[in-house]
């Protein structure tokens, strides 16, 4: 399967909240609109102005979330979700710092809470549906396809209007994801994390972690070469201190017999 | 006469009891309500002071035990030998209250074995969770002669001892290695934070300094416990010894305050020192607790004379190192994520609880294994000892004196 990803034009939302309540009712949860991400809302629709901006998971290409979970209970699949194996979490909650979006949340209320996030509808996408969100949606502000298509399609919209900010949030965005948002406002005004970085965060750790054989190595024959150096020392103590012994022993022999 | 049986109620004691009473309770809260009870953590701040403090500042106050054991059998540093079982058995205690605590802190505790067969080698958290794991087998395999010298059977008791004498130096080089790592990768946890930090916090090289920060707070940690032990639990050993730690502690403290300006330079934070803001406020008091009142007092001749100048300066670094880390944990998050994040007393109790199991712990040991060397009872008080306590004890003493 190709990499799928989501395409949301903030200039086409109108703020009917019905990928919100689909996404509630697919999953279960109730359905009173919530003013952020939360345990039992994985996507809202929150009033910027007189824009409406969908928060949702952004679906890395290279997810700190995943990089951070020390058990691997996030991956990035290769149908572009990024998705929780909750059989696998300890509960660290890493992820949830870790996340450059403020994403992933917790069910802080249930005695064996989990993570949750949205995994941009996985089991629909693989049974060859489009996500819930994009099917209800009746203007098509959110569309959904194969990641190409829609970068590309986003670059022929922003070519044709010069409306748009020149920019698909998303393209660069921590090393590129696969939610793009396009735009007619500057994103920074519409609470969007717009702090340089395009670098993904996973590689940050990999540079200090990529300095864990070196420490062994260096490390290692260092406290090695210092213990034999310490050893020769007291070695060499020792066998002057004896040396010095024998002398005494001899003269007081030598003093016994004259 | 059955009044006499009982124990007596002191005030420790009653001290203790409320301790451990509320922290039961606490712990009740957490388990049979959940973290929204117990705890004050949320979405904004799912990291509170179970972190902040049961983990960060509990592993950073045992780096005391891979730096003393590393001089002793290393560096041949003989005269801290008498100190050294002690060191080791606060940083054993150390990390096992850490990794009790994650009883507490994890959302699924009972998949706390999951990083042992589900590895992700790129997560620093599992890096760390590895290194303490086998860190604190080393730690017990260090500390086990003590144990064993009690199994009253001989020949169980020399074969052991042979056989550890033979892998102790490899053992020690191992558990340095081992604590150098996770000591520096607890800071790596916080490298993938970029931009969600406050600038004075964040670092590319918080593996450096959280490395660099451990080991005053561990020298601390153990000049404390050791005074401890003489003052209550009748133990003799040199006090001078504490004076030779004390005088690690300020070099490292400069290299670390100076690497710290040094860094913030380098990232471009010099701008945020002087902010009318909060954040301001706790990093000034992180400096003047951890890096200025230590670097006074530790230097001031008059103080450093009595052992108990070098606690109360040592309690201040101590205090210090954890607003350092609650700093890196917490307030460095709060502007981001605006969660206004305070402890809820269960989560102070259990933490206070883990302490306090700790010490009691330590106290036991102390007083039914042979921690300090015992030759010393018969020896003439400590503080009349010749400068060079190694004179005392054989250059390469046997394996049961260890
Ligand atoms: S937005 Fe956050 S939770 Fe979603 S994939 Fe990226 S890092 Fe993970
Ligand atoms: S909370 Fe679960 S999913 Fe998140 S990092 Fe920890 S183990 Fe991984």
């Amino acid at each position: 399967m190709k990499t799928k990803a989501m395409l949301i034009d903030i200039t086409k939302c109108i703020g009917c909240r019905a990928c919100e309540q689909i996404c509630k009712e697919i999953h279960g949860f109730p359905q009173e609109h919530e003013p952020t991400l939360s345990a039992t809302a994985l996507t809202v629709v929150q009033e910027r102005g007189d824009k409406f901006v969908r928060r949702m998971c952004m679906q890395c290409q290279d997810p700190a979330c995943a990089s951070a979970c020390p058990v691997g209970a996030l991956t990035k699949t290769a149908q572009g979700a990024v998705r929780y194996a909750g059989g696998k979490c300890i509960g660290c909650r890493y992820c949830m710092i870790a996340c450059p979006f403020d994403v992933p949340k917790y069910e802080w209320s249930k005695l064996a809470p989990y993570v949750t996030k949205c995994d941009m509808c996985a089991e629909r996408v693989l049974a060859g549906k489009p996500t819930a969100c994009a099917e209800v949606c009746p203007v098509g502000a959110t569309i959904f396809g194969d990641r190409d298509d829609l970068l590309a399609e986003a670059h022929k919209r922003i070519a044709e209007n010069p409306a748009y900010v020149r920019k698909i949030y998303g393209e660069m965005e921590v090393g590129g994801t696969s939610v793009f948002f396009l735009s007619d406002v500057p994103f920074e005004e519409l609470g969007f994390v717009t702090a340089p970085m395009t670098q993904p965060l996973p590689t940050l750790s990999a540079a200090a972690l990529g300095e864990v054989p070196t420490v062994v190595l260096v490390g290692g024959s260092l406290l090695a070469g210092l213990y034999w150096f310490t050893q020769r020392r007291q070695q060499v103590a020792a066998a002057e201190a004896a040396e010095k012994e024998d002398k005494n022993v001899l003269r007081f022999r030598d003093k016994e017999r004259s | 006469m059955t009044r006499l049986r009982l124990p007596k109620i002191t005030l420790w004691r009653v001290l203790v009891g409320v301790i451990f009473a509320a922290g039961a309770w606490a712990t009740y809260l957490r388990f049979v309500k959940g973290f929204e009870v117990a705890t004050n953590m949320s979405n904004g701040q799912p990291w509170g002071i179970w972190v902040a403090v049961a983990t960060l500042c509990g592993v950073g106050l045992s780096a005391g035990g891979f730096a003393i054991a590393g001089a002793v059998y290393l560096l041949g540093m003989e005269r801290y030998r008498p100190v050294l079982r002690a060191a080791v058995i606060i940083a054993f205690l150390g990390y096992l209250s850490v990794v009790a605590g994650y009883a507490w802190e994890l959302g699924l505790p009972w998949n706390f074995w999951h990083p042992l067969v589900m590895w992700n080698r790129s997560s620093v958290l599992f890096e760390v969770v590895w290194c303490i794991i086998l860190y604190t087998m080393v730690l017990a395999l260090e500390f086990s002669p003590a144990l064993v010298e009690r199994i009253p059977w001989a020949p169980v008791r020399e074969w052991y001892l042979r056989w550890h004498h033979r892998i102790l130096i490899a053992l020690v080089l191992i558990g340095v290695l081992l604590s150098s790592l996770h000591q520096s990768f607890l800071g790596g946890l916080f490298i993938i934070f970029k931009g969600k930090m406050y600038p004075l916090w964040y670092s590319n090289y918080q593996t450096t300094l959280f490395y660099m920060s451990a080991i005053p707070a561990g020298m601390a940690m153990i000049i404390m416990a050791l005074y401890l032990s003489v003052r209550s639990l009748n133990v003799r050993i040199d006090l001078r010894i504490l004076d030779d730690f004390s005088r690690i502690i300020t070099p490292i403290l400069v290299i670390f305050a100076l690497f710290r300006f040094a860094d913030l330079y380098k990232q471009h934070a010099l701008g945020y020192l002087f902010l009318p803001v909060e954040e301001t406020a706790y990093f000034w008091l992180e400096m003047a607790l951890f890096i200025a009142a230590p670097l006074v007092l530790f230097n001031l001749p008059r103080l450093r004379q009595q052992p108990i100048g070098l606690y109360w300066a040592s309690a201040v670094l101590i205090a210090g190192f954890m607003v350092h880390r609650i700093n890196v944990s917490i307030t460095s998050l709060e502007r981001a994520t605006h969660a206004g994040y305070v402890p809820k007393w269960p989560e102070m109790a259990v933490t206070i609880m883990l302490v306090a199991a700790a010490v009691l712990a330590f106290r036991g040991a102390v007083l039914h294994l042979r921690i300090f060397p015992q030759t010393m009872q018969v020896a003439p008080p400590p503080l009349l000892l010749p400068r060079m306590t190694g004179q005392v004890f054989p250059a390469r003493p046997s394996a049961a004196v260890n």
